[in-house]
């Protein structure tokens, strides 16, 4: 049987992010995907309603607390270095995990994004 | 990375106005690494999360065949993945209004990534812990008393907590509680449950002991842990080798098989033999919980099979351990077991058909 460690740091505990939740997928325009690209601007107005604003849409949403919170984990494979020995391959490090932080709240936005339109043709 | 002048842009197209909007406007962008898909997402509860928060660990354990089982220092949680349409991403440099506090005067970007995104997460579920295999795995080699002599005995099938945790798929503390409820006990390191005979062997000893004293049992602080396995030792015994029993001979030779003073109820039975008051003559035969298969339907399969009708009382100290939580076995029978009235009692049968 296999025992993968969770671990936690001790002290303060983890720190705490933010997510943001969206309907469906997001795929980048040429399909390079998406590491390193933008995203999109993150309003609020005054009362707090977070406003996103995604390539040609924009998303109203609202900030929501998770009645079950999150905790985000880090996998630390154990797959043994590159340059070690290949004998030594049959001592892997076992698989582990590590809690990065926390997650308590959310900003979702449901709502059907509101295509922006850019380019009105003139009446002729 | 975006300017101000880009953002107030991308505002006027989008036809918002500055002026209802905060000060701070957050650019998200994908991190190098977001695809990576290094990070996972783990529901938690509200004991969970202070346990993380106070910087303990948590265990998963499973074999290949299994299903994974997560563990803390005293509870299991069942292990599965739960899929959404939605895309989650986990930004760390993002506040929320609350907490951006004064709101400066002039507008203000804040350069957020986007550190990972999932649209699955794991899914806990706090579950009774399968622990039958602990009294398997004790029975391999149960203790027949200190070697003799200067012959050890073998390190074969002697198990440590250690070795436990590293086969059973439950908490150390749940472990631990099973281990006191079948009586193991720890010798030399190893945990070990007595062998029947050696167990009956002790039993004696001690009671001669008080015997040959003149303690009287009433006042021996022992009586509180010896009338109960004493007893339920010597009905084990008598039980194991017949079938059924005429009740009133079994109390009677029960009563003498114990010591003097020493008291024999049935009530002391629960959970270890089975009485048949519709029988004529009325009947006791040998059923112990620990026999019966673990699995809830499985349980009141068997219980079902062996007999079709089951009063509340009767039943109960065999289903007493599939309760979770906060359940009653009254509960667990309304949903497993179809009641009706038979003689004036509240009886349960099986909800589908029993293979006999």
């Amino acid at each position: 049987m296999v025992q993968i460690v969770i671990s936690s740091k001790a002290g303060e505990g983890p720190p705490e992010w933010l997510l943001v939740e969206l309907q469906g997928e997001m795929v980048s325009r040429q399909n390079t995907g998406l590491a390193g690209n933008l995203m999109g601007d993150l309003h609020y107005t005054k009362e707090g309603v977070p406003v996103l604003i995604v390539g040609h849409h924009i998303l109203y949403g609202k900030q929501v607390k998770l009645e079950k919170p999150f905790a985000v984990l880090m996998k630390h494979s154990g797959l043994p270095q590159d340059d070690e020995v290949a004998m030594e391959s049959s001592q892997e490090k076992p698989t582990a995990y590590s809690v990065s932080a926390l997650i308590k709240k959310k900003l979702i936005f449901k709502t059907r994004p509101k295509p922006i339109i850019t380019n009105v043709p003139k009446k002729v | 990375m975006r300017t101000l002048d880009e953002v107030r842009a991308t505002l006027q197209i989008a036809k918002l106005k500055e002026e209802d909007l905060q000060a701070v406007t957050h650019c998200l962008s994908f991190g190098e690494n977001a695809s990576s898909g290094d990070y996972s997402l783990m529901e938690l509860d509200d004991t969970l999360c202070r346990h993380i928060e106070a910087g303990k660990s948590l265990t998963i354990r499973g074999d290949k065949d299994e299903h994974a089982v997560l563990c803390s220092e005293d509870k299991t949680y069942d292990l599965k993945i739960a899929d959404t349409s939605n895309l989650l991403l986990f930004v760390p440099g993002c506040r929320t209004p609350d907490q951006l506090g004064d709101h400066p005067k002039h507008p203000q970007l804040v350069h957020a990534q986007i550190w990972g995104y999932a649209s699955s997460y794991w899914e806990l579920k706090r579950q009774r812990p399968k622990l039958k295999k602990l009294k398997k795995l004790l029975m391999e080699s149960p203790y027949t008393g200190p070697p003799v002599g200067t012959e050890e005995e073998a390190p074969e099938n002697k198990f440590t907590m250690e070795d436990f945790l590293e086969r059973i798929q439950a908490s150390r503390e749940e472990i631990e509680a099973h281990l006191q409820k079948i009586h193991a006990c720890e010798i030399d390191g190893y945990w070990r449950i007595l062998d029947f005979d050696y167990d009956l062997k002790l039993l004696g000893h001690v009671t001669q002991l008080v015997d040959s004293e003149s303690w009287s049992f009433s006042r021996v602080p022992l009586r509180t842990c010896l009338e109960d396995p004493c007893s339920l030792a010597m009905a084990q015994m008598l039980l194991q080798n017949a079938v059924k029993f005429n009740l009133s001979e079994f109390q009677e030779v029960w009563q003498q098989s114990v010591p003097e003073g020493m008291g024999t109820r049935l009530d002391q039975l629960r959970g270890l033999a089975l009485v048949d008051r519709n029988s004529r003559p009325e009947t006791i035969s040998l059923l112990r919980v620990e026999d019966l298969p673990e699995e809830t339907l499985a349980r009141f399969n068997a219980l079902f099979s062996m007999r079709e009708k089951w009063a509340h009382d009767d039943i109960e100290p065999y289903i007493q351990d599939l309760c979770g939580e906060k359940q009653t076995t009254g509960a667990l029978l309304t949903k497993h077991a179809r009641s009706s009235m038979q003689n004036g009692v509240k009886v349960y049968n099986s909800r589908r058909p029993v293979a006999t």
